[in-house]
């Protein structure tokens, strides 16, 4: 699970050019949207751009997201279960 | 006397209902579309066109509508005085320009019909009668604002007879597009249904003729009905969300009615945005209540049976409203809303009866003077953005889009003015880069990209930071543009609705595109330009 974290967290530094960010920087459990990262709705439609390519989940509504992309920790729990690859 | 505007012609092509596509040039898009159902031979046949002549579908639907408007208003040779076409579209050729895309570098000569500009020119240069033509560029309202640039043209005596309107073709590029968003409906859309689920694109074109009524009159024309006003805002919120209390939309409104002489209880027909998206129907419906109260007019979206034309909605809906005020005696005034990405919103009165005061008061003696101007050459001084934005704020922008704001900023620190009261932008390609990077993997653009793939993301970017919402326009006509940008920034400062504009002139090309012109005669293309001037009355 750590390093699923941690492989997550720099695949969202490049799915979304947050250049001046390390993994380290990231928070696990602090929220991606709004605080946190301020990310907003094309972040998300990135992320979920991005769980389909790398870990084959795909998301039939955008909104499903939301609960999802919480934090990193509500992200690589969802991935853990639901991916194909 | 005031100088009413009327308009004495129209012209319309657009779906009759949603479907599946027949006539798009590739496969495997399982999303219902309001396509128009003739083949690109058919409309050249119907408008005698040789069928080996290449021509933007953009450019045909166009023509089409253009004819049809010119016969509607008994328009058939240049003896009316100078006539102006003014068209929206920000697909322009690329239908065209995808098909090809993969063997573009044995047929450059199709990019020449790729710019929204072009694909204007190809429609005037078909008609004898027109002295010059104007594209605007404003994504969904482009069309709406050709209608509302052509009125200010007609009331500041720059042309006599003005043909407004939008048009556009479904292409891959924006398809795929809007699906990487996420808010196409699978079924038809049902625009302010509790149980709407996002839109379904369409295609078609719609032209209004206008004149001063008093140049109708002389020449004997029918008057259909009165162009009343019309309001420009930013929404200045995000590039493809509404700001939940639909803060643009309202101020678009607000400023047509107050421009129509009219008050809100006058409305009582409204053709909505209404794309059906769960985002767009609740902002605008917020903004509808700001504006009207809890009673609200007739409000209806015919978005569910032409489904979103984007560049021609505005227009397409200006013409269902007038056809509609034909039908029904009672909606004497009736408003048009049209809202685009990057929330450039704009709303158009039209009304059975004239108006009792001018459109704008113009005053000619108003001299105009640059206070201040910045300009970007290269790409070596995007760097200096970092002294007036963090990482996370530029980091989705593309350099076209740091060029321009970071040109904006200076000017703008130059002549000690926080925010502007108009953003006006010229641009002949837009944001290109990012358009041949989607181009290069058209099944699965990302959404960042797309997001930003439109002229008028470059206008709208600048007004999201500096959350400007003033009037925002975008020209895109090859090298007039930026003439076109500053003939409008002097109508708005000579008619007082603004005491200062920030124009720019932004544009941005790669290595690829700059052979593919070199190989059709074009020369000295630059990789990244930006120009931004802030312009102000003489004191």
């Amino acid at each position: 699970m750590d390093s699923l974290i941690s492989e997550l967290k720099s695949r969202i530094i490049e799915a979304l050019n947050l250049e001046d960010l390390h993994v380290e920087d990231i928070d696990t459990n602090a929220p991606l949207f709004g605080e946190g990262l301020g990310l907003d709705s094309i972040d998300a439609l990135e992320l979920i751009v991005m769980m389909e390519k790398f870990y084959g989940i795909k998301l039939a509504d955008a909104s499903q997201g939301k609960a999802i992309f919480r934090s990193i920790a509500t992200m690589a729990d969802y991935i853990e279960k639901n991916r194909t690859k | 006397m005031c100088k009413n505007i009327a308009i004495t012609g129209c012209g319309i092509i657009a779906a009759k209902q949603i479907g599946s596509a027949k006539h798009l040039c590739f496969s495997g898009f399982s999303y219902p579309v309001g396509e128009v159902d003739y083949s690109n031979k058919e409309l050249k046949d119907m408008l005698d066109i040789p069928c080996s002549q290449l021509v933007s579908r953009t450019s045909l639907l166009g023509i089409y509508a253009v004819r049809e408007a010119a016969a509607n208003a008994g328009i058939s040779t240049d003896a009316f005085g100078k006539c102006v076409l003014v068209s929206g579209t920000t697909v322009g050729g690329m239908d065209l320009t995808e098909q090809y895309w993969n063997v573009i570098d044995t047929n450059p000569s199709v990019m020449l019909q790729h710019d929204s500009g072009s694909c204007t020119d190809v429609i005037k240069q078909y008609f004898g009668f027109f002295d010059r033509a104007t594209t605007i560029s404003t994504a969904c309202s482009s069309g709406a604002n050709a209608i509302l640039l052509g009125a200010e043209l007609l009331a500041t005596g720059k042309a006599d007879i003005v043909f407004a309107g939008g048009t556009e073709a479904l292409t891959r590029f924006h398809l795929s597009g809007f699906a990487s968003l996420m808010i196409l409906d699978k079924d038809v859309c049902r625009p302010f249904s509790p149980n709407r689920s996002g839109l379904n694109l369409g295609e078609g074109a719609a032209f209004v003729v206008m004149e001063t009524a008093e140049h109708a009159q002389k020449r004997g024309a029918k008057i259909l009905c009165y162009y009343r006003g019309g309001g420009n805002a930013c929404d200045a919120f995000h590039q493809t969300a509404t700001s939940p209390n639909g803060e643009g939309a309202y101020l678009a409104m607000t400023q047509a009615l107050k421009n129509a002489c009219l008050e809100p209880r006058d409305i009582k027909y409204v053709n909505a945005h209404g794309t059906g998206t769960i985002n767009n129907d609740e902002s605008e419906i917020a903004a509808l209540k700001r504006v009207f109260g809890e009673e609200l007019p007739i409000v209806e979206s015919t978005k569910s049976i032409t489904g979103h034309t984007t560049s021609a909605a505005g227009a397409i809906e200006a013409v269902i409203c007038i056809k509609k005020m034909q039908e029904n005696p009672s909606l004497i005034n009736v408003m048009d809303n049209s809202f685009g990405f990057g929330g450039n919103d704009t709303s158009l009165v039209l009304s059975v009866n004239p108006s009792k005061a001018d459109i704008i008061k113009y005053n000619n003696n108003i001299e105009i003077e640059t206070i201040a101007r910045s300009e970007i050459t290269s790409e070596e001084e995007l760097d200096d953005i970092k002294q007036f934005l963090k990482p996370t704020e530029y980091r989705r922008m593309g350099k076209i889009l740091r060029s321009s704001l970071l040109t904006s900023l200076r000017a703008l620190k130059e002549s000690n003015i926080a925010v502007p009261d108009a953003i006006i932008t010229a641009t002949s390609l837009g944001c290109w880069n990012n358009s041949e990077a989607i181009l290069d993997n058209i099944d699965e653009p990302k959404p960042t990209l797309f997001m930003q793939s439109t002229h008028n993301t470059i206008g709208s970017n600048i007004a999201i930071y500096l959350k400007c919402h003033g009037y925002n326009i975008t020209y895109t006509h090859g090298r007039s543009s930026l003439q076109m940008a500053l003939d409008d920034a002097e109508i708005l400062i000579k008619s007082g609705k603004c005491k200062n504009v920030l124009v720019g002139l932004h544009e941005e090309t790669t290595e690829k595109y700059r052979n593919l012109m070199k190989n059709n005669g074009v020369e000295g293309l630059k990789p990244l330009y930006s120009l931004s001037m802030v312009l102000t009355a003489k004191s």
